[in-house]
C-alpha cells in the first residue's frame, strides 16, 4: 500500500501511509491510539474506501471498494470489535453471505452442510465449539476464536489480526500463536496488530511503525528493542512546561481513593490528589480512565473501595453526592452529557444549582440568574453574543467553558476533566489551559484525563498512567517522558516485564 | 425456583409453547363464561378476522427482524385494494389482473420505502411515516373519496369469502377462503425466513448490521427486498381486505399498522431486532382478534375492550423485555 | 408469568359482569362510530330506554365510519350472541345484508337507525326525517329573507339517502310554498370545509343580490360561513345551517348564522330501544320513525333540551 491518504470529517486519518507484506510473513503494525493502524487495515479490507494512493496486491494495481471484493481477492481480518451477529449460530455466522444450497431444492439453505464444515474447520482449530450453539452464549474469548476461525475459513492468502489477544486466555493466546505458525509455513502473509508489545518478539518478523496517520519506520523484529520501538511510536520532542503554579510544599491532600475496585474494569485504585495539583491521567483507550472517573463522581457503582474528600470518608452513590462533596465531572463528550444544547447559555450555567434560583412557588429568579451568569461569563470569558445563546451555537472551546462555569457555580473544588480539549482547536486549546491555570490559582484541584500525551507531559504536576483497570505507575513532571508513560500504559498483567 | 423457571422459558422453542399455552388458555376462559364462544361459527369468525391483520403482521415480521419498523402498512393495504378497484371496475380489466395490481402496488410500495431507508438513510419510522402519509393521501385522491365497488365481478368477492372447503366438504357449513390464503401464506412466510437466504440475511442484518456489512452482504440490497418482501404481503391484505367487503374503502386503514406490529410483538419478535419467528406473529394475532372476540361475546363495554387489549400488549412486551434482560 | 395474572384477574371480572346481565333481554346495537359526540349521544338515549322498559342494551362501534370491516366483525359477535333484538345504523348497506339474513333466520328482529339498509329485512328504521327537516329550514329561510329573493344551496353529496333528502326537502317546499323565492345555484361540496368555502365563494360572486344559503350537513355550513365571512356579506345574507359543531355553535352566538337544524341523536337512541322492544313483543311497527328534528337559534341555543342535542 503506498501514499494512501483518508480523510475523516474534520481529521486526516491517514497522510501518505505506507505498507508493504511478504508472503509467508508475519508482519506486525504498531502505533498509538489514533495512529492510523486499524483504519489503514480497514482500507485494505474494503470497509472504508481510500481518498488517494494506491494499492498493489499480488503485482497487480487494484482496487477494493467493498468486503465482499477483498474476501474474493483473499483478503480477509479479524476485527478488534467483534464482528459477529449474536442472534446467529457459529456455523450460520461463519458461512453467512456464501450459504450452500440444498441439491434438490435450490433456494434453501443447507444449514447441515455448513455445521459439517463449520464442526471440521473447528476440530482444526482445536476449538471445543458447538457449530449450533449461538454465539451470544459464547465467551468473549471463545467468540474471539469464532472470529479467527471465520477468518481462516475463507482459504485467504492475506490475514489482519486487529489486538486479536484482547480478550485471550494464555491457553488460548498460545493456540492462536501455533495457528498463525502454520498459516505462515504455508505461506499465507500475516498482519498483525497490537499494543502487546512484548507478544511481538514471539510471533512477528518484521514490525512497521505509524504514527499520527504516517508511515514511520519497519524494522526486523530481531535487530529492534521494544524501547526502540515505543521511541519510535511516540517520537522524540521536549515539551515546555504550561502549569503556571506549582504544588505547595505540605498541601492538604483534597481527595484520596483507596483500593477502588470494579469488577474487571477498576482493579484495586489507589491515589491521592492534593491541593492545587494538576494529576493527568494518561493510557490507552479502555485503560479504565473514564470509567475511573464516573467511579469517583458515582455516576458508577463500584464493588468496593473509598473515597476521602478533605480526610473524611464520603458515601458517594450518586452524581448528587458527588456534587455535594464537591466534585464535578466534564464528561468525554460534553455534548451528550455536559451540556442541553438546545437550552441557553444562562440555563446551562445554572442548573444544577437550580435551588439557589428559585423563589416561592418555584418559579426562577431570572434576573439573580441572569447577574450570576453573566458573572461567569465574565470571569471566565466566555465568548457568547448574550447569555441567551442556545449553547450548542458556541465553539467547542466555549462549550466548555459553559461546563466549567456550572460546576464553579456549585462551589466544586475537584473538578474531573476528561479529555477536555478534544475535538477543539489550537487556540481554543490554549484558553481551556489557560483555564485550568486560572482553576489552580485559586485553590481548585484538578484531574485532567487526556489521551494526547503532550498535553498530559505539559500540563500535569503529576501523571497517573492507567492500563486494563490499574494503576501502573504515577510519575512526577520532571521524570515523565512520552516513552515512560507509554511503557505503564501497554504494562500488562499477563506479561513478564521485558525491559531493556 | 423463579428464576430456574425463567430461564428454561428463555429459550426460544419453549417460549412458543408459552404462547400457544396463552392462547389456548384464552380460549378455555372464554368458553366457560359463555356458552355463545365456542360455536363452529364463531370460531370460524375468529379465523376470519384474523386474516387481514395476520398478513400484514406476516409482512412486516420480517421488517422488524431486521430492526426496522413499517408505518406504511395500513394505509399501503388500502391503496393496494383501491388499485385493484381501479383495475377491475374502473377500467374493466379481468379479475385476476386486478389482483396482480394490487399486489405489486403493495410491493412498490414496499420497494421505494426499502430504496428511501437504505439508499437516502432515513431512519424507518420517518420514511415509512411519510409513505403513510402518501400512500393515504392518494388512496383518496385516485378512489375520488368514495368506496369503489366490486358489483360487476362476482368472481371477486370469492376470493375471500367463497367457500371451497364448503363444497369440499359437505355439511360443514361455511368456511372463508381467505383463512385457506392466510394459511398458504404462513406457510410460505415460514419458508422464506428459515429456509432461504433471505432469512437468514434478515436476521443477520437485525442482529448486528454492521458486521453483517463487513462479512461482505450487500445490506443495502437485501433491506430493499425485504421492505420490499412486507410491502407484497401488504398488498395481498389489500386484495383479501377488497375481496371480503366487496369494495374498496378508502378511508380506512390508518391504525391497522399497530394492530399489526402490536401481534408481532406479542409473538415474541424483539422491536430491537435478530430474533423473531413467524408462528409467534400468527400466535399473537390470534390472541389479539380471540380477545377482541371474546369481549365483545362477553358483553364487556367497549370502552373497556380497548383498556384491556392496552394491558395484555403492555404486558406481553413487559414481560418480552424481563426474559431479554435475564438473558443478558 | 406476570401476565397470566393480569389476564386471569381481567377474566374473573368479566365473568362476574357476563353473569349479572344474563336475566333481561339484551338487545345489541351496532352503530356507525363510537368516539364522535353525536353517538355518544344516541348512546346515551339508548341507555336510557334500556332503563326505563327493563332491558340490557350493548352499543359498540367502530373508531371510524370508514373501519366497514370493524363493524362487520361487531355485527356477527352481535348475531353469535342470539340477541332478543338487533338495532343496526349500516356503514355500508351491501355489506351487511348477509348478516341480516342471518338474523332473519335466526328469528331476530332487526331495527334500522340513522339510515337505512337497502333491503326489507328491518321491521323499521330510526332516523331523521330529513326531507321534513329541510323543509323546515326552507320555511325558516323563507321567514328570515321575507319570502322573496334568490337562494342557493351547498350540499354534501347528491348520492348518499342524506344528501338526496336534504336537497330535495328544501327545494320541494320552496317550490311549493313560496314561488317568490328563486333557486339559483345547488353545488356539491363533499362535506369538505374548503371545497365548500371555495365554490360558495363562486356562487356569491355569480350572484350578486344573492340573499341566503343553505349548508345540508356540518362541513357544508361551514364551508358557507366562511366564504360569507372572507367575502364581507355577514348580515347581508342569510346563512341557515345542519347539524350542529363548535364552529356553527359559534356562528350562530356571534350572528354570522341565523340558526340551524339539529337532528335529535339521544331521541333516536331513545326511539331505536323502544321499537326494539316492541318487537319483541311482537307488535307491528310503522317501516319508519320519524326520530325529529330540531331548529336551534340564538333564541333557543342554551335550552336544555337543545343542548342535549348539540355537541362541540
Amino acid at each position: 500500500m503506498e501514499n494512501i491518504n483518508k480523510s475523516f470529517p474534520g481529521v486526516q486519518a491517514l497522510k501518505n501511509a505506507y505498507f508493504e507484506l511478504k508472503r509467508g510473513e508475519v508482519h506486525a503494525l504498531v502505533g498509538e491510539n489514533g495512529a492510523g493502524k486499524s483504519t489503514l487495515m480497514k482500507i485494505l479490507v474494503g470497509a472504508y474506501r481510500k481518498d488517494s494512493g494506491r494499492i498493489v496486491y499480488k503485482g497487480k494495481e487494484v482496487d477494493i471498494p467493498n468486503p465482499r471484493v477483498a474476501q474474493e481477492m483473499g483478503i480477509s481480518m479479524v476485527f478488534q470489535e467483534l464482528n459477529l451477529m449474536p442472534h446467529l449460530t457459529v456455523a450460520q455466522n461463519i458461512f453467512i453471505g456464501r450459504e450452500p444450497k440444498k441439491k434438490n431444492i435450490p433456494i434453501f439453505l443447507d444449514d447441515d452442510e455448513i455445521n459439517k464444515r463449520t464442526k471440521e474447520l473447528l476440530d482444526m482449530l482445536h476449538l471445543k465449539v458447538d457449530p449450533k450453539v449461538k454465539v451470544s452464549e459464547l465467551t468473549v474469548g471463545k467468540q474471539q476464536m469464532v472470529e479467527i476461525a471465520k477468518a481462516l475459513s475463507f482459504n485467504s492468502e492475506v490475514i489482519i489480526f486487529d489486538e486479536p489477544t484482547a480478550a485471550l486466555s494464555e491457553a488460548e493466546t498460545e493456540e492462536l500463536f501455533s495457528i498463525i505458525r502454520k498459516l505462515k509455513s504455508q505461506g499465507i502473509g500475516i498482519i498483525y496488530i497490537s499494543h502487546r508489545l512484548e507478544e511481538l518478539k514471539q510471533i512477528a518478523d518484521r514490525v512497521t511503525v505509524m504514527r499520527d496517520g504516517q508511515y514511520i519506520g519497519t524494522e526486523n523484529i530481531e535487530n529492534v528493542t521494544i524501547d526502540k520501538i515505543i521511541s519510535m511510536m511516540v517520537g522524540r520532542e521536549i515539551y515546555e512546561t504550561l502549569r503556571e503554579k506549582e504544588v505547595e510544599e505540605g498541601a492538604e491532600i483534597v481527595l484520596a481513593v483507596r483500593n477502588l475496585r470494579r469488577g474487571k474494569i477498576l482493579k484495586n485504585i489507589n491515589f491521592e490528589l492534593r491541593k492545587g495539583e494538576i494529576l493527568g491521567f494518561a493510557g490507552l483507550i479502555g485503560a479504565g480512565r473514564t470509567e475511573l472517573a464516573r467511579a469517583i463522581f458515582g455516576a458508577d457503582p463500584i464493588n468496593s473501595g473509598e473515597i476521602y474528600v478533605k480526610s473524611k470518608k464520603v458515601n458517594i452513590k450518586n452524581p448528587w453526592d458527588a456534587i455535594k462533596h464537591g466534585i464535578g465531572y466534564l464528561s468525554e463528550d460534553r455534548k451528550r452529557y455536559g451540556l442541553m444544547p438546545n437550552l441557553d447559555v444562562k440555563t446551562n450555567i445554572i442548573l444544577p444549582s437550580m435551588s439557589e434560583f428559585l423563589k416561592a412557588l418555584g418559579f426562577v429568579d431570572d434576573k439573580k440568574a441572569e447577574k450570576v451568569s453573566n458573572e461567569y461569563v465574565q470571569r471566565l470569558k466566555i465568548r457568547t453574543p448574550s447569555i441567551r445563546q442556545k449553547v450548542m451555537n458556541l465553539s467547542g472551546g466555549n462549550q466548555q467553558k459553559v461546563v466549567v462555569a456550572k460546576w464553579l457555580l456549585r462551589n466544586c473544588d475537584i473538578l474531573i476533566f476528561d479529555e477536555p480539549t478534544r475535538g477543539i482547536d489550537v487556540g481554543a486549546k490554549n484558553e481551556i489551559y489557560k483555564l485550568i491555570n486560572e482553576l489552580i490559582k485559586e485553590g481548585k484541584s484538578i484531574i485532567m484525563i487526556s489521551s494526547e500525551l503532550p498535553e498530559i507531559l505539559r500540563m500535569s504536576h503529576r501523571i497517573a498512567v492507567m492500563c486494563e483497570g490499574r494503576i501502573t505507575g504515577i510519575l512526577n513532571s520532571e521524570e515523565a517522558t512520552e516513552e515512560k508513560i507509554l511503557k505503564y500504559a501497554t504494562m500488562y498483567e499477563d506479561q513478564k516485564e521485558v525491559l531493556i | 425456583m423463579v428464576n430456574k423457571l425463567s430461564t428454561i422459558f428463555s429459550k426460544s422453542g419453549l417460549r412458543q409453547i408459552l404462547m400457544f399455552a396463552s392462547l389456548f388458555l384464552l380460549f378455555t376462559f372464554f368458553s366457560i363464561a359463555s356458552p355463545n364462544f365456542l360455536t363452529y361459527e364463531n370460531v370460524v369468525a375468529i379465523l376470519l378476522a384474523t386474516c387481514v391483520n395476520g398478513l400484514l403482521a406476516l409482512g412486516v415480521t420480517f421488517v422488524i427482524i431486521t430492526g426496522g419498523i413499517d408505518l406504511s402498512i395500513g394505509t399501503v393495504m388500502t391503496i393496494s385494494s383501491v388499485m385493484s378497484g381501479v383495475f377491475i371496475s374502473f377500467w374493466k380489466l379481468p379479475v385476476f389482473i386486478g389482483v396482480l395490481g394490487g399486489i405489486l402496488t403493495g410491493t412498490l410500495a414496499g420497494f421505494i420505502n426499502g430504496f428511501v431507508i437504505s439508499k437516502m438513510k432515513l431512519p424507518p419510522f420517518i420514511a415509512t411515516l411519510g409513505m403513510m402519509m402518501i400512500a393515504k393521501g392518494l388512496a383518496l385522491v385516485i378512489s375520488g373519496c368514495k368506496p369503489i365497488y366490486f358489483m360487476d365481478a362476482p368472481i371477486f368477492n370469492k376470493i375471500a369469502m367463497g367457500s371451497i372447503i364448503g363444497k369440499i366438504i359437505p355439511g360443514i357449513g361455511e368456511f372463508p377462503n381467505a383463512i385457506l390464503w392466510f394459511i398458504l401464506f404462513i406457510i410460505i412466510a415460514n419458508i422464506l425466513l428459515n429456509r432461504t437466504a433471505l432469512g437468514r440475511y434478515t436476521f443477520a442484518i437485525g442482529s448486528n448490521e454492521d458486521a453483517a456489512r463487513l462479512s461482505g452482504l450487500n445490506v443495502d440490497k437485501w433491506k430493499i427486498i425485504i421492505y420490499s418482501l412486507c410491502g407484497t404481503f401488504v398488498g395481498i391484505a389489500g386484495v383479501i381486505m377488497a375481496s371480503r367487503l366487496n369494495s374498496a374503502q378508502p378511508a380506512l386503514g390508518q391504525g391497522y399498522e399497530l394492530d399489526a406490529i402490536a401481534a408481532v410483538v406479542i409473538g415474541g419478535t424483539s422491536l430491537r431486532g435478530g430474533e423473531g419467528s413467524i408462528i409467534g406473529t400468527v400466535i399473537g394475532a390470534l390472541i389479539m382478534s380471540t380477545l377482541t372476540n371474546g369481549l365483545r361475546i362477553l358483553s364487556v363495554p367497549q370502552e373497556w375492550q380497548i383498556v384491556v387489549s392496552g394491558i395484555i400488549v403492555i404486558g406481553a412486551v413487559y414481560l418480552d423485555m424481563m426474559r431479554r434482560s435475564r438473558e443478558i | 408469568m406476570k401476565r397470566f395474572l393480569i389476564v386471569s384477574l381481567m377474566f374473573i371480572f368479566l365473568i362476574g359482569l357476563s353473569i349479572t346481565s344474563a336475566q333481561r333481554p339484551y338487545i345489541a346495537m351496532v352503530s356507525k362510530g363510537f368516539q364522535h359526540q353525536f353517538w355518544q349521544a344516541v348512546k346515551s338515549g339508548a341507555e336510557k330506554a334500556a332503563k326505563d322498559l327493563g332491558v340490557t342494551i350493548t352499543f359498540e362501534g367502530p373508531e371510524s365510519e370508514a373501519m366497514v370491516d370493524k363493524q362487520i366483525e361487531m355485527l356477527q359477535a352481535a348475531l353469535a350472541k342470539k340477541p332478543a333484538a338487533l338495532c343496526i345504523a349500516a356503514l355500508d348497506s351491501k355489506a351487511v345484508i348477509p348478516y341480516l339474513e342471518k338474523a332473519r333466520q335466526m328469528g331476530i328482529p332487526v331495527i334500522g337507525f340513522d339510515s337505512g339498509v337497502d333491503s326489507d329485512i328491518p321491521v323499521t328504521t330510526v332516523a331523521t326525517d330529513n326531507i321534513k327537516a329541510a323543509g323546515h329550514a326552507a320555511d325558516k329561510m323563507a321567514e328570515f329573507i321575507g319570502r322573496i329573493g334568490e337562494v342557493a344551496l351547498v350540499v354534501h353529496d347528491q348520492t348518499s339517502r342524506t344528501g338526496i333528502d336534504r336537497r330535495d326537502g328544501f327545494v320541494n317546499r320552496i317550490k311549493q310554498k313560496y314561488p317568490l323565492i328563486k333557486i339559483v345555484d345547488i353545488q356539491y361540496g363533499g362535506g369538505d370545509h374548503l371545497k365548500s368555502t371555495d365554490l360558495t365563494k363562486a356562487i356569491i360572486q355569480a350572484h350578486p343580490r344573492l340573499k341566503g344559503i343553505f349548508g345540508a350537513n356540518e362541513g357544508s355550513a361551514i364551508g358557507v360561513i366562511n366564504a360569507v365571512r372572507e367575502m364581507n356579506k355577514v348580515g347581508k345574507i342569510v346563512v341557515i345551517g345542519y347539524d350542529s359543531g363548535k364552529l356553527q355553535i359559534e356562528a350562530i352566538k356571534s350572528g354570522l348564522m341565523k340558526g340551524a337544524i339539529t337532528q335529535n341523536p339521544v331521541g333516536m337512541g331513545y326511539m331505536a330501544v323502544e321499537a326494539a322492544v316492541k318487537a319483541i313483543k311482537g307488535e307491528k311497527l310503522p317501516k319508519f320513525i320519524d326520530s325529529g328534528f330540531y331548529w336551534y337559534d340564538k333564541t333557543n341555543i342554551d335550552d336544555p333540551k337543545i343542548r342535549e342535542c348539540l355537541y362541540e
